[in-house]
């Protein structure tokens, strides 16, 4: 009896407790054409059934495909730069954009922002192959990506319309590689994750771009001999105009 | 604010117009720097007689550009500006093709050697160093005997002093075996120098992504002491066919070949290369040297520069694994 009281008594208060999250893209996929230099795309969300804003913080992820990467410490000997130590790293993103109400360590403890891969901190390889601490190198990734745009923390760039309704613009530069991406939009309350949602974004070649690309991977050969006469072709041509300018 | 917005989407519209992506090397670039930058060094090469590659790649990596497009892609600007600074020398008759086949044999050989070597410094990842230091060693060494023998030339020109080139001993080249007649060339020399030259050449362009010439021209001159006006137009049919080679050997194994870059430099080193080679009609032989040699030095000192000021970050990276 007390039992299926509770249970009424939840039944009731759950669905006006429980914050939960839609999100959605302005578009989902990006298609890289010949006059690509980055675009924007927009992600917008609603929290149903919002409760007080205090203690509610936003983060949006957007995390592009793995990319191994080897990152080299140069050392000086005899006067001259040498790279002396590596470390390779494998499951690091290629592109990593996050966008939030407050900066990351003010709405969660490390240990929880760990547990989602949340803020450039959290990005952890899944495979390491150094000799020496590779925690320096590790950040040297990141500063790496930082520095071409391709790693960004922004806390404070999400608008809300309403009191439910946010959106963010994130900046897909054009130095960003192929792959299936993926958007991850975390609600937090008070510290912990209450909802979440995922959806893939895929960035592509389109046209020409994608043509040629295939041509180079599929048919090196043709591809190789063709930018060779390519540039004799241009080469002769330019040698005709010019000698008939005399 | 919206007008800021406004002023903002107009900005990109414009940048929109400058940029183009190339496929390649997954990245846009202002095409009318590019091709900019092709005429430049097109100039420089038709001028000298020289590919520029040497100007060319570490242009290009400075640009942005990933290195291993960088040194693919410039051969293609190589060819192309050699093609059209070549035709103008065969026109002139200035060309010795029978030295220039000999020095392609050795070149094929050269070349497949550098794609071995290139691929082993690679996982040894040290392949920046022994790049920059080869570059380094190269430009100064070439870029000092230039010099001296440039300055010497002019000097005697001034002072009224004819220095014949026939009268300077070989040395121990005149002793080897295996000599023939270059008739173009007026030479009767054994054919293992020009062979082991066209290696030498072909093992660097494969690793350098130069098409040489800046070894060639000298080599042709003090080692095989060539008539000046024949060097020109020999080189540049050796460049030709190692850079071309190099080109297909480079998009079959590293698949590092950017054809929209290479349209674009070509575009500009075509028209540059023809230039060029009028500007360089206009001035001596020495005059032309002693300009390739301060040309030479400066990217040799800029490149020494960078081996030893501290680098901004010690640390740096490479996208895949070694």
């Amino acid at each position: 009896m007390k039992r299926t009281l509770l249970a009424l008594l939840l039944l009731v208060a759950l669905p006006a407790r429980a914050e939960d999250l839609v999100s959605g893209l302005s578009q989902d996929t990006i298609q890289i054409t010949s006059n690509y230099t980055g675009t924007d795309i927009v992600v917008f969300g609603a929290i149903e059934q919002p409760q007080n804003t205090q203690g509610r913080n936003i983060v949006v992820v957007v995390r592009g495909p793995d990319e191994p990467m080897t990152v080299r410490r140069r050392d000086r000997i005899a006067g001259v730069w040498v790279n002396s130590d590596a470390a390779r790293f494998e499951g690091l993103p290629a592109y990593y954009y996050l966008a939030s109400t407050e900066p990351v360590a003010r709405i969660a403890p490390a240990a929880a922002l760990a547990r989602y891969g949340i803020g450039l901190q959290a990005l952890r390889p899944s495979a390491i192959g150094s000799h020496h601490d590779p925690e320096p190198f590790r950040q040297a990734a990141i500063r790496y990506h930082q520095r071409t745009g391709l790693y960004t923390e922004s806390p404070g760039s999400i608008d809300f319309l309403s009191e439910s309704l946010f959106r963010t613009r994130v900046p897909v530069p054009a130095g960003v590689s192929r792959g299936q991406y993926n958007v991850e939009v975390y609600l937090f309350r008070d510290g912990e994750v209450v909802s979440a949602q995922s959806t893939p974004l895929f960035v592509d070649a389109s046209g020409l771009e994608r043509r040629l690309f295939n041509m180079a991977h599929d048919a090196p050969f043709s591809y190789g001999l063709a930018c060779v006469f390519m540039a004799m072709l241009l080469g002769w041509v330019s040698s005709v105009l010019f000698r008939r300018q005399e | 604010m919206r007008a800021r917005a406004h002023g903002r989407k107009h900005c990109r519209a414009a940048e929109q117009l400058m940029e183009i992506y190339l496929p390649v090397a997954e990245m846009s670039v202002n095409w009318l720097f590019i091709i900019l930058l092709g005429t430049g060094v097109g100039f420089l090469s038709g001028m000298f007689g020289v590919g520029g590659g040497f100007l060319m790649t570490p242009l290009l990596v400075f640009t942005g550009i990933p290195s291993t497009v960088a040194v693919a892609t410039t051969l293609s600007h190589i060819t192309a500006s050699s093609i059209s600074g070549a035709l103008a020398q065969w026109r002139k008759r200035a060309i010795d093709f029978a030295m220039a086949g000999v020095m392609l044999s050795g070149g094929v050989a050269g070349t497949m050697f550098g794609v071995w070597l290139f691929a082993l410094m690679r996982r040894q990842g040290q392949m920046d160093l022994i790049v920059a230091l080869t570059y380094v060693i190269m430009l100064g060494t070439i870029g000092t005997i230039m010099l001296r023998e440039s300055l010497g030339a002019l000097r005697a020109y001034r002072s009224g002093v004819t220095v014949s080139h026939r009268l300077v001993h070989r040395g121990w080249i005149q002793g080897l075996p295996f000599k023939m007649r270059f008739r173009q060339s007026r030479l009767y020399i054994s054919v293992i120098p020009p062979i082991a030259i066209g290696f030498a050449v072909g093992a660097l362009s494969a690793i350098m992504g130069i098409g040489g010439g800046f070894i060639i021209v000298p080599a042709m001159i003090y080692l095989l002491r060539m008539p000046t006006k024949v060097v020109m137009g020999t080189s540049l049919v050796q460049i030709i066919a190692v850079t071309s080679i190099t080109t297909i050997l480079q998009a079959t194994s590293n698949y590092a070949v950017d054809i929209i870059l290479a349209l674009l430099l070509v575009s500009g080193g075509v028209v540059g290369a023809q230039l060029g080679v009028r500007a360089g009609a206009k001035l001596r032989g020495e005059q032309l040297r002693l300009l390739l040699a301060i040309l030479v030095l400066t990217v040799g000192a800029g490149l020494a520069w960078q081996l030893v000021a501290r680098p901004a970050d010690i640390y740096s990276l490479s996208e895949g694994l070694p």
